[in-house]
């Protein structure tokens, strides 16, 4: 039987998340996807993104009152909040939708978040395909 | 004499609301009854199908189909008169949208008929039947149509070419939509029929809105007296207004009763339950985990409320039964 191998999708915040590196990160990691803050993050990006295949979505973002946007974070957080409760009625454990609020000038601990995160999905299993 | 446009007005999964919306045109449906030869319409006239399925491809000028697509004679049905058919009209939230009864997408066609002819308190089914698509009696075969796995917006199914929202679409707009029709003036193929601005623009409340809508507390529309002249949001009353297409006239507004959404989404937007739900949280005040997670779990049925009359057509599950 074939190993289950989670597929993530992670967008991070260019501000918080490895700007020291240039965002380096976004060529060697897969379905990483950098943004202005993530407060960008809408939810028809989220949805697309299970819609498409992810098993899991990650979203990245500053430590509150870091936000280079002021409160671009917080609403991504609340964001995040409202569509777990949706989520849950279309079937879609909440738990596969997670917000990180830190900092990573270097980005040196993405690749380690993202791990973490493929840990947790592994033990919710893949995404039944959306019908 | 030349020949009358043939208009066919068919109900697929439907409460007839829509067809009551079509009589509710009063005189003008006199006009209308003047200028075109209907050849087809259940609730009202006694054609048959057979009727249609004799017609030449293209022979009826406009087909107005309401309600969604559940069943296997209503997949069928949208077929045959769109094959018949020049222009397809998907009129009302159900054939544009899957409406209303579209929420039983919540749920999967077994937990649907375990319900229904098993669980259910005041069912009395100790044989366990089911609805068969077919069964022998008295050596004579009879057939049902086959429920479908899920409800399905009239797109799913068949090329639409004009789309009329609203549960139902108000008099005016049907109005409109049929003169359109007759006198050749119609948008590009694939329009919606109705404004395209959201409702907030024509809303009689929108004067009222506040310079920032913060929501810290949400109430919900029956456990308080809601003003009739402020917005509902700044209320902290759930509107679905901002994401949702003007053009109904405000009625529910004007009964002191939120948007809830029949109109469906604004041009350029396929899931207007994900929109609202991305601004609703701008809307909310608060900043800490925790009081986020206070506004939020105050909140009855987000999904409910945000897909009352578009769930078959939001972005997650949707599955086309198309072949083209």
């Amino acid at each position: 039987m074939k190993e289950f191998t989670p597929k993530l999708v992670c967008f991070s915040c260019k501000f918080g998340w490895g700007y020291l590196n240039g965002n380096g990160y976004a060529k060697k990691l897969k379905n990483f996807i950098p943004v202005m803050c993530s407060g960008k993050v809408d939810t028809t990006h989220i949805m697309n993104a299970f819609k498409e295949g992810a098993d899991g979505v990650l979203i990245l973002g500053c430590p509150d009152k870091e936000c280079h946007f002021q409160t671009g974070n917080y609403q991504a957080r609340k964001r995040v909040l409202l569509l777990r409760k949706a989520l849950k009625e279309f079937g879609i454990d909440p738990g596969r939708l997670k917000i990180e609020f830190n900092m990573d000038p270097e980005g040196a601990r993405i690749p380690a978040v993202i791990e973490e995160m493929k840990k947790e999905i592994k033990s919710l299993g893949p995404l039944s395909p959306v019908v | 004499m030349a020949e009358k446009p043939k208009v066919a007005i068919y109900w697929l999964a439907s409460c007839a609301g829509c067809d009551e919306a079509i009589v509710d045109l009063n005189e003008a449906i006199l006009t209308v009854a003047d200028a075109v030869d209907i050849v087809l319409w259940p609730v009202a006239l006694d054609f048959k199908y057979e009727s249609i399925r004799k017609m030449k491809k293209g022979e009826i000028t406009l087909a107005i189909l309401h309600g969604s697509v559940r069943n296997s004679e209503q997949e069928e049905m949208a077929k045959l008169l769109r094959e018949k058919s020049q222009l397809v009209l998907a009129f009302g939230a159900c054939a544009c949208f899957g409406g209303t009864a579209g929420l039983a997408n919540f749920r999967s066609k077994e937990d649907i008929f375990n319900w229904v002819y098993q669980d259910a308190p005041t069912v009395v089914n100790p044989n366990k039947t089911r609805p068969q698509t077919e069964t022998r009696v008295n050596g004579n075969k009879l057939t049902l149509p086959e429920f479908f796995e899920r409800v399905h917006p009239l797109d799913d199914i068949i090329n639409v070419d004009y789309y009329l929202p609203g549960c139902p679409p108000p008099a005016e707009l049907i109005a409109s939509a049929v003169f359109a029709v007759l006198e050749d003036k119609l948008p590009p193929r694939g329009a919606t029929l109705a404004p395209s601005k959201p409702l907030c623009d024509a809303c009689p409340r929108n004067q009222s809105k506040p310079q920032k809508i913060e929501i810290s507390e949400f109430k919900r529309i029956h456990e308080v007296e809601a003003k009739d002249d402020l917005c509902f949001l700044a209320q902290g009353i759930l509107c679905i207004g901002p994401a949702i297409r003007s053009g109904c006239g405000e009625t529910c507004i004007r009964t002191n009763v939120p948007c809830r959404g029949c109109f469906g989404p604004v041009d350029g937007v396929d899931d207007a339950g994900a929109k609202f739900i991305s601004g609703l949280a701008s809307l909310i005040s608060a900043e800490s985990e925790d009081d986020s997670k206070k506004a939020v779990d105050e909140i009855a049925d987000l999904a409910g409320y945000c897909y009352r009359f578009s769930l078959p057509s939001a972005s997650l599950k949707r599955k086309k039964k198309k072949e083209s």
